[in-house]
């Protein structure tokens, strides 16, 4: 067998000099014979015509010698393909039409394919990726933590699934397990202010535990990564920074190992730089800075200096490698009595089950993104895919018209001997070709946008930074779907071509042959599908389009026009904790100067950025459950400034910051849950686990207005003074009286005036945060609609080709109508009942698919269910319209048909 | 010239092997070989000799190199490779019991049975 391939492999790439040796031998064998005929007493010119009759037709020893060495397939194939070539020459605009429809179909699949590899298939760039694996803990009642930080769901039992555990517990994993090796821990990335060569930046950063790079093997290319002595307590600060870091703010300098650089205020010197692969361990965030573990509370406010001996606070991701030859049965067993040994050990003061351990495979990272969108994009590769099925109907359809066409040459080559399976094989590889030409201008397409394709799976503003890059699995996709799409839209057609009753076609002319009837159909068929599956795209963008408009018009609660947005982050300026607040104070009196300025006002977070802080919530002296609140750290006047009315009570004021009570705002969702309808206002609100005197008096209740989701109702919150904790980056909201834009020169000068050195990130309107929020449902709902229309458009294309076709070859008919009496309005009906009939079906196919399908974009959907009546209406309507318009060019030809002319055509 | 016998199917391949199994042979060497040795009985279409040269080599049973001939001009000598050997053997084996056997049942007169 490996012998016979060997040989096959050598022929083929050795093609040539195969053919130029076999003909060398043949001369030897000639001339060997004619010495010896001459010997003999023949004349030259006798020995020489002896010698070619008794060698035989060399062309037919070729063939075989080809077919020996299992060549004959790929010399028939080389010329069909060159065959196919000279077609597509010819026939230059056919060919156009149908590239051009492949590269989008094929385009589109492979661009969505592409993410569907960089979020779901692609392993990490690290060695042996199949050993990582993640922990999960899985416990009906958590009480071994006091507090929780990271990602948690609930199960279908209603048990609690999470993925973050506290350091002493991993610590105690990692020094005694025996079935993992490599036990690694990391907070969730963070956004973090940079300044080197005074220059600030706000980066992607990560602080990960010590054995985190040893952990996944992965080196630096320059310098060294972190080590255990990184992560002890007391050791300097270092930092590895990104490949694409090192390029962007050190233009790959060779030294910049040593280098010092301020993080959040704080000095770090760079101690090594990572390979440009390397992203981390959750795609879609590509960490910039990375540090260790024990010098995270130096960096970030919100840790305490105590997070890493905290036996309670569970708040760090684990990673850990399998063993080589140990089972996942047996490394969970171990995992799971391990981590509840340690929970003993530290006795949680609150009710809990001991939790069951899971590894989830983490060869491909961190889940996240993986369960996030899994379910868009699998439904982003159904609508290409339609896309793709629709196109190949089209051209299959194309193909039958243009086969009809070549009846007679294909008849002509059936009738000299030539063997119906090869000409299908000839014909097949024509579609092959055309689909071959058409993916390689799709990829080409998909590959010059690879950069923008992340955006599909981002999500509010944040950013996504997936690696598109090509990889096998893309190639082999592409190349798959050309070769299907190929076959599938070529080998009806062929079939149908080849079908022709030999006899009976010589000597005929074009029109009418005994197939045709069972061709037409086919036709029909074929444009019954493509009008099927572009209902069914029509209704999926007619959904998309009307969530994103309930999106735009869903009432947040606030007013967002003439509101400007920005933030400030006086940290990176060098200013100490202890001054940030009296830099926003005073750039709120500047601005609040602005002529133009309407009122100004400043919060933590920007609303519907994202960004949130959540912590439960219960009234002072009560035993029942605190609710989850989001918490919203708000300055003065910020109500008025957001446009949000104030129900009952008063607002924050600058000098409740003098008194010693506590004061909030609260939301009515929140007044409601807490208090029914009983007076809220002079009550006492607490968080869990903090002492009495932290307790907060109601000084005023707020207008619902939504947060971090326009997707969701506004959830209960509380306005709490942002002056009671300090934060190194709040958001400035101005009201405007006029185009907010246009005050963006005057608020800079104006933040300048307090010190030139303090920069201004994410500036823009509110509306455009709203759309940054919301810009997966508008990509969505553009792509859908892209993919309806550029259905909608094949259909009718589909339909108009055969329609026209069917009219060239009934002209003779219809003359012979009109001569007999038919009016234009006859033939017109005529010819549109033609097509009643596969697009009815069409449409009835498309309800039904409609109806099976529509179901799993549900969860996409805002405002509108995936059974809507007046939406599938409206796509069947805008459907029937384009279908009629379609035929109608073809029937309206037809009914200018001059008889006389058309009798004489045949 | 005697009486020649156009060659049954498929027995090509074995008289190559066995003209080769000699020595290693250029395709005309293999004709002349095959004619020398089968006494001038067996009628060979020269050309058809190479398409078995080429699949012979393709399954592995012979292997080719550029030589020069007797007569100092460059061809291609063909030799039996270690599964060539084996075949023929086996080919041999195959060829003397069919033949007995052929022979056994051409052989038989009515009081035979």
């Amino acid at each position: 067998m490996t012998t016979k391939l060997r040989s096959f492999l050598s022929a083929l790439v050795r093609g040539r000099r195969l053919e130029r040796e076999m003909e060398e031998e043949w001369r030897f064998h000639l001339d060997q014979r004619v010495d010896t005929l001459m010997a003999s007493g023949v004349s030259r010119r006798e020995a020489q015509r002896i010698a070619r009759v008794e060698f035989g037709d060399p062309l037919r020893w070729k063939e075989e010698g080809r077919e020996a060495r299992g060549l004959r397939l790929i010399h028939e194939l080389r010329s069909d393909v060159q065959y196919a070539l000279r077609q597509m020459g010819r026939a230059r605009t056919a060919t156009l039409v149908i590239m051009t429809t492949l590269a989008l179909a094929i385009g589109a699949n492979t661009a969505i394919f592409t993410l569907v590899d960089a979020v779901m298939l692609k392993p990490l760039p690290v060695p042996h990726p199949e050993e990582l694996k993640q922990l999960v803990w899985i416990a009906r009642r958590s009480g071994f933590h006091a507090t929780y930080n990271g990602s948690a769901r609930s199960n279908a039992a209603g048990e609690r699934v999470a993925t973050s555990f506290s350091y002493p517990v991993i610590t105690n994993l990692r020094d005694h397990a025996t079935t993992l090796s490599d036990v690694f821990c990391f907070d969730e990335p963070q956004q973090l202010s940079l300044v080197h060569d005074g220059a600030a930046q706000l980066v992607d950063g990560q602080f990960v535990s010590g054995n985190y790079f040893r952990g996944l093997r992965v080196d630096a290319i320059l310098g060294r990564t972190l080590g255990e002595a990184d992560d002890k307590p007391g050791a300097p600060a270092v930092g590895v920074i990104s490949h694409r870091f090192w390029r962007r703010a050190f233009a790959e300098a060779p030294d910049v190992v040593g280098r010092r650089i301020t993080v959040n205020g704080a000095p770090v010197s760079i101690a090594g730089v990572l390979p440009p692969s390397f992203f981390g361990v959750l795609p879609g965030a590509r960490p910039d800075v990375v540090l260790a573990l024990a010098v995270q509370s130096a960096f970030d406010a919100s840790t305490p200096p105590d997070a890493l001996t905290r036996a309670d606070r569970w708040g760090f991701q684990v990673m850990a490698r399998i063993k080589p030859g140990e089972t996942v049965g047996r490394a969970e067993a171990e995992a799971e009595a391990l981590i509840r040994q340690a929970i003993l050990a530290y006795a949680p003061a609150a009710a809990y089950d001991p939790p069951r351990i899971v590894l989830d495979p983490g060869d491909r990272g961190l889940a996240n993104l993986r369960r996030e969108y899994s379910n868009p994009l699998g439904i982003l590769m159904g609508m290409v895919g339609v896309v793709l099925l629709i196109a190949c109907a089209n051209i299959a359809g194309l193909l039958i018209v243009r086969a009809n066409a070549r009846e007679r040459e294909i008849g002509m080559r059936i009738a000299l001997g030539a063997g119906r399976w090869r000409v299908i094989r000839q014909l097949v590889t024509e579609s092959v070709v055309l689909a071959v030409g058409g993916g390689c201008l799709g990829f080409a397409i998909t590959y010059g946008i690879r950069h923008l394709l992340p955006v599909l799976v981002t999500e509010g503003s944040s950013t996504v930074d997936l690696d598109t890059a090509l990889d096998v699995r893309i190639l082999l996709f592409t190349a798959g779907t050309c070769l299907t799409t190929g076959l599938a839209c070529g080998l009806l057609p062929a079939l149908r071509a080849t079908n022709v009753d030999v006899a009976s076609l010589i000597g005929r002319t074009l029109t009418g042959t005994l197939t045709s009837a069972s061709r037409r159909w086919t036709a029909k068929v074929l444009v019954a599908t493509q009008v099927a599956f572009s209902l069914m795209l029509l209704v999926g963008a007619g959904l998309f389009v009307r969530t994103l408009l309930n999106l735009r018009s869903e009432a947040l609660g606030f007013k967002p026009d003439g509101l400007l947005i920005f933030r400030v982050n006086p940290s990176q300026s060098g200013y100490p904790a202890a001054r940030w607040n009296n830099v926003y104070e005073r750039a709120v009196e500047r601005i609040a100067a602005v002529p133009g300025v309407l009122t100004v006002s400043l919060s933590r977070y920007a609303v519907l950025a994202g960004g949130s802080t959540r912590d439960g919530i219960g009234v002072l002296g009560s035993e029942s459950k605190p609710i989850g609140t989001y918490i919203h750290y708000v300055a003065p006047r910020y109500f008025e400034t957001m446009g949000i009315p104030l129900r009952l009570g008063r607002d924050i004021t600058w000098q409740d910051r003098e008194q010693s009570r506590h004061v909030v705002v609260i939301n009515e969702a929140l007044a409601r849950t807490l208090f029914g309808t009983a007076q809220p206002i002079g009550q006492w609100v607490i968080h869990p686990n903090e002492k009495a005197a932290d307790a907060m008096e109601i000084i005023g209740v707020a207008a619902d207005a939504k947060f971090s989701d326009v997707r969701r109702p506004a959830p209960p919150t509380i306005y709490e003074p942002y002056v009671k904790l300090p934060q190194r980056l709040m958001t400035f909201a101005v009201r405007a009286a006029g185009d907010p834009e246009g005050l963006s020169g005057s608020i800079r000068e104006a933040v300048a005036a307090v010190d030139p050195s303090v920069p201004l990130f994410d500036f823009w309107s509110q509306r455009t945060q709203i759309d940054l929020a919301i810009r997966q449902e508008r990509l969505f709902a553009n792509l859908v609609s892209g993919f309806g229309l550029l259905a909608l458009l094949l259909a009718c294309l589909g339909i108009y080709g055969t329609l026209s076709y069917s009219v060239a070859r009934r002209t003779p008919e219809i003359g012979l109508r009109m001569a007999l009496g038919a009016s234009r309005h006859d033939v017109i009906g005529l010819v549109l009942r033609e097509s009643a009939g596969p697009v009815a079906v069409g449409a009835v196919m498309g309800v039904a698919g409609v109806a099976l399908a529509a179901r799993v974009i549900q969860t996409m959907l805002f405002g509108v269910t995936h059974d809507d009546t007046s939406t599938l209406l409206g796509a069947l309507a805008v459907l029937l319209v384009s279908a009629l318009g379609a035929a109608w060019l073809p029937s309206a030809r037809a009914s200018r048909v001059e008889p006389m002319l058309a009798l004489r055509q045949d | 010239m005697a009486t020649t016998t156009e060659l049954l199917q498929g027995t090509l391949d074995l008289l190559i092997l066995k003209a080769i199994s000699l020595g290693p042979l250029h395709g005309y060497g293999v004709l002349l070989r095959i004619q020398q040795i089968s006494g001038d009985k067996l009628q060979i279409q020269q050309g058809s000799l190479y398409p078995a040269l080429y699949r012979l080599e393709h399954q592995g049973l012979i292997e080719s190199e550029w030589g020069e001939s007797d007569n100092r001009r460059k061809a291609k000598f063909y030799s039996l490779t270690t599964s060539g050997q084996r075949r023929l053997r086996a080919e041999v084996n195959y060829w003397g019991r069919l033949s007995d056997a052929i022979n056994l049942a051409l052989a038989a007169v009515p009081g035979d049975l």
